[in-house]
């Protein structure tokens, strides 16, 4: 098998050549010479198999029960979004844009919005800012609900899942009264959001916020000392630090295994500097850890929420700049000059400065970021996201190595890929 | 903020290790403590909903089913074949051919009209692009959600289907509700 892959320059079989070097052998690694004291058995697992959260194919290499290699199999949700952006302007890339990750579209909108925001330079109001913080955090409850129903069903847990999908109906049910749409609301807009919060929002939500914390509590009775779920979980699969940092790994996967690596402190955007909040971390990286810090961090979120509803300063909730922004609609029956505005934003969009830019932001799966190279015209010329799942997805295989298959599928579901952010 | 975090900023998180004593104990002790959490919701009472006897109502800003919009007084179209909506849409899946009204024959209240407005439904992403793209309100997103049929071809919304008033199918909630 060989490790190296030669990159042809520009041959006429350049491509061919590539292909051909692609090794597709079912074993990622060699397995090692000791006879194995069974015959190995290479099974497909997926794409089409609930436990795998998605389309995703995982080659496994098994010995009896347990797992001597893996290789996992993506493209199967493949839709050319990043190469569809570029033929957008950069307004109508951001519905576009969203659909990538299907459970962190604000997440999407937000790398995409703030890169395009840092290459135009453009100031984000304060409120604008407060309500981004507010519905990302939403967001991020919203993700770790659905993981935590799904993954406790993979573990046996069925009513878990009931109970998550209700609170995370309440949520949607927000999504949909402050944005239209309950998933891809297209909300996070550039320049700041596209609506101020509807009147009523800010005493539903806060009847959420009362009751988050003690369903949190209350899955945690249920999970968190639970001896099948300890004996499933603690122990089981770790991967140190070191491994999970030089694979990439981001979010709660490299937060249990100890590192706080949180980029709303680390490099905070948005106002998350104002806020206070703590970062959950784990100490043996296992799937307990895993398991215990994205729970703790639906309660940090809650305490978030909470700060930007009481501080939410006073302001306008997208940015002034008529060069970017749609003028507002009373003005277009009044104004001639905000129509004309209008019209040159929706059919050609605003034109951006040359640059490349990188934004990286904090998602519940870990980093999520936009890059986005601009050629000075109205459309990007190169749109690439960094998402979280296909980076820690790599580490499934040495985390599962020698584990039982059905760590296998438990590892997995803790490690929450979401294949439509994977393949893209 | 500074980095890296001070330690009262982390949460550690810890659990026993599972089996021995504490596992025995656990086993009964724990799950009891688990069953506590089942028990409570009988009395919380089920939140599900009989859909489709029972609709969920929709607040003002969901975006359904297109609408277009005549003037109530005259009865004109709005629409005045600008194509900013489909400029503006993102699916590409509006298509707008544009006619001159006439003395003899007026359909809008502008110099222009749609003689052809389409749109393709099982493209659409309902983004609401069109309706904040549209500078005379012409068109607007409804609250229809039930739109599913038997065939492509008939997804594909003319100006007259967008134009009617549709069926009430789909509650709406007051703002503030
Ligand atoms: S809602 Fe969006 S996708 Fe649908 S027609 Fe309007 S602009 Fe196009
Ligand atoms: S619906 Fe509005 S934007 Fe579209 S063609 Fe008619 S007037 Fe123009």
């Amino acid at each position: 098998m060989s490790t190296e892959l030669d990159r042809p320059t520009g041959a006429p079989n350049a491509y061919r050549e590539q292909e051909a070097s692609i090794d597709l052998s079912a074993r990622m690694h060699p397995i090692p010479a000791e006879a194995p004291e069974q015959e190995l058995l290479t099974l497909n697992m997926g794409p089409h198999h609930p436990a795998t959260h998605g389309v995703l194919r995982l080659l496994v290499t098994l010995e009896g029960e347990v797992v001597r290699d893996l290789k996992p199999i993506i493209g199967y949700v493949h839709t050319g979004i990043e190469k569809t952006a570029e033929d957008k302007s950069y307004w109508k890339a951001i519905p576009v844009m969203e659909r990538m990750d299907y459970l962190a579209y604000y997440f999407n909108a937000m790398a995409y919005c703030g890169a395009v925001e840092t290459l135009l330079d453009l100031e984000v109001p304060k409120r604008a800012q407060y309500l981004r913080v507010i519905h990302l955090e939403l967001n991020r409850i919203m993700s770790h609900l659905v993981w935590l129903g799904t993954s406790a069903l993979d573990l046996g847990a069925i009513s878990m899942f009931w109970y998550c999908f209700r609170d995370r109906e309440k949520i949607l049910d927000l999504f949909e009264y402050s944005s239209g749409q309950r998933m891809h609301t297209r909300y996070i807009q550039v320049g700041g959001v596209i609506d101020d919060l509807p009147a009523g929002f800010d005493a539903k939500l806060r009847t959420f916020l009362d009751d988050m914390p003690t369903r949190v509590d209350q899955y945690l009775d249920l999970l968190n000392r639970n001896e099948i779920a300890l004996q499933r979980l603690r122990n089981v699969c770790p991967l140190d630090e070191a491994t999970l940092l030089s694979l990439g790994v981001t979010g709660p996967l490299l937060r249990a295994a100890g590192n706080p690596w949180d980029l709303r402190k680390a490099m905070p955007y948005s106002s998350y500097e104002d806020f206070e909040f703590a970062i959950p971390v784990g100490r043996k990286g296992d799937n307990y850890d895993r398991f215990a810090v994205r729970c703790a961090e639906m309660k940090e979120s809650v305490r978030i929420i909470r700060q930007a509803l009481d501080g939410l300063p006073e302001g306008p909730w997208i940015t002034e700049d008529r060069k970017v922004a749609l003028p507002p609609r009373h003005e277009l029956a009044t104004s001639m000059e905000a129509l004309i505005h209008h019209f040159k934003l929706v059919t050609e969009g605003y034109r951006v400065p040359p640059g490349e830019v990188y934004y990286p932001i904090e998602g519940p799966r870990g980093e999520y970021a936009v890059f986005i190279r601009s050629d000075g015209s109205s459309k990007p010329a190169r749109v690439h996201m960094r998402d979280p799942s296909f980076v820690n997805l790599q580490a499934t295989a040495p985390m599962t190595k020698d584990a039982y298959i059905a760590d296998l599928i438990a590892t997995l579901a803790m490690l929450d890929p979401v294949l439509g952010g994977i393949d893209r | 903020m500074a980095w890296p975090p001070s330690p009262d900023e982390l949460i550690v998180v810890d659990a026993p290790e599972p089996g021995g004593a504490g596992g025995l104990y656990r086993a009964f002790g724990e799950t009891l403590r688990g069953l506590k959490t089942t028990f409570a919701r009988v009395v919380e009472g089920p939140t599900t909903i009989q859909y489709p006897e029972e609709k969920v109502p929709v607040y003002p800003r969901f975006r359904g089913r297109h609408r277009l919009h005549r003037f109530e007084d005259t009865g004109l179209e709005k629409c005045v074949g600008c194509s900013l909506c489909a400029a503006a849409c993102p699916a590409d899946c509006i298509r707008v051919v544009a006619a001159e009204n006439t003395p003899e024959h007026r359909v809008s209240a502008g110099e222009r009209y749609a003689a052809v407005y389409e749109i393709n439904l099982s493209r659409c992403i309902f983004c609401g692009y069109c309706e904040v793209a549209c500078p005379f309100d012409a068109i607007t997103m409804g609250h229809d959600y039930e739109m599913s049929d038997y065939n492509r071809s008939d997804l594909i919304f003319t100006k007259e289907m967008l134009l009617q008033e549709p069926f009430e199918r789909t509650p709406l909630r007051a703002e503030g509700e």
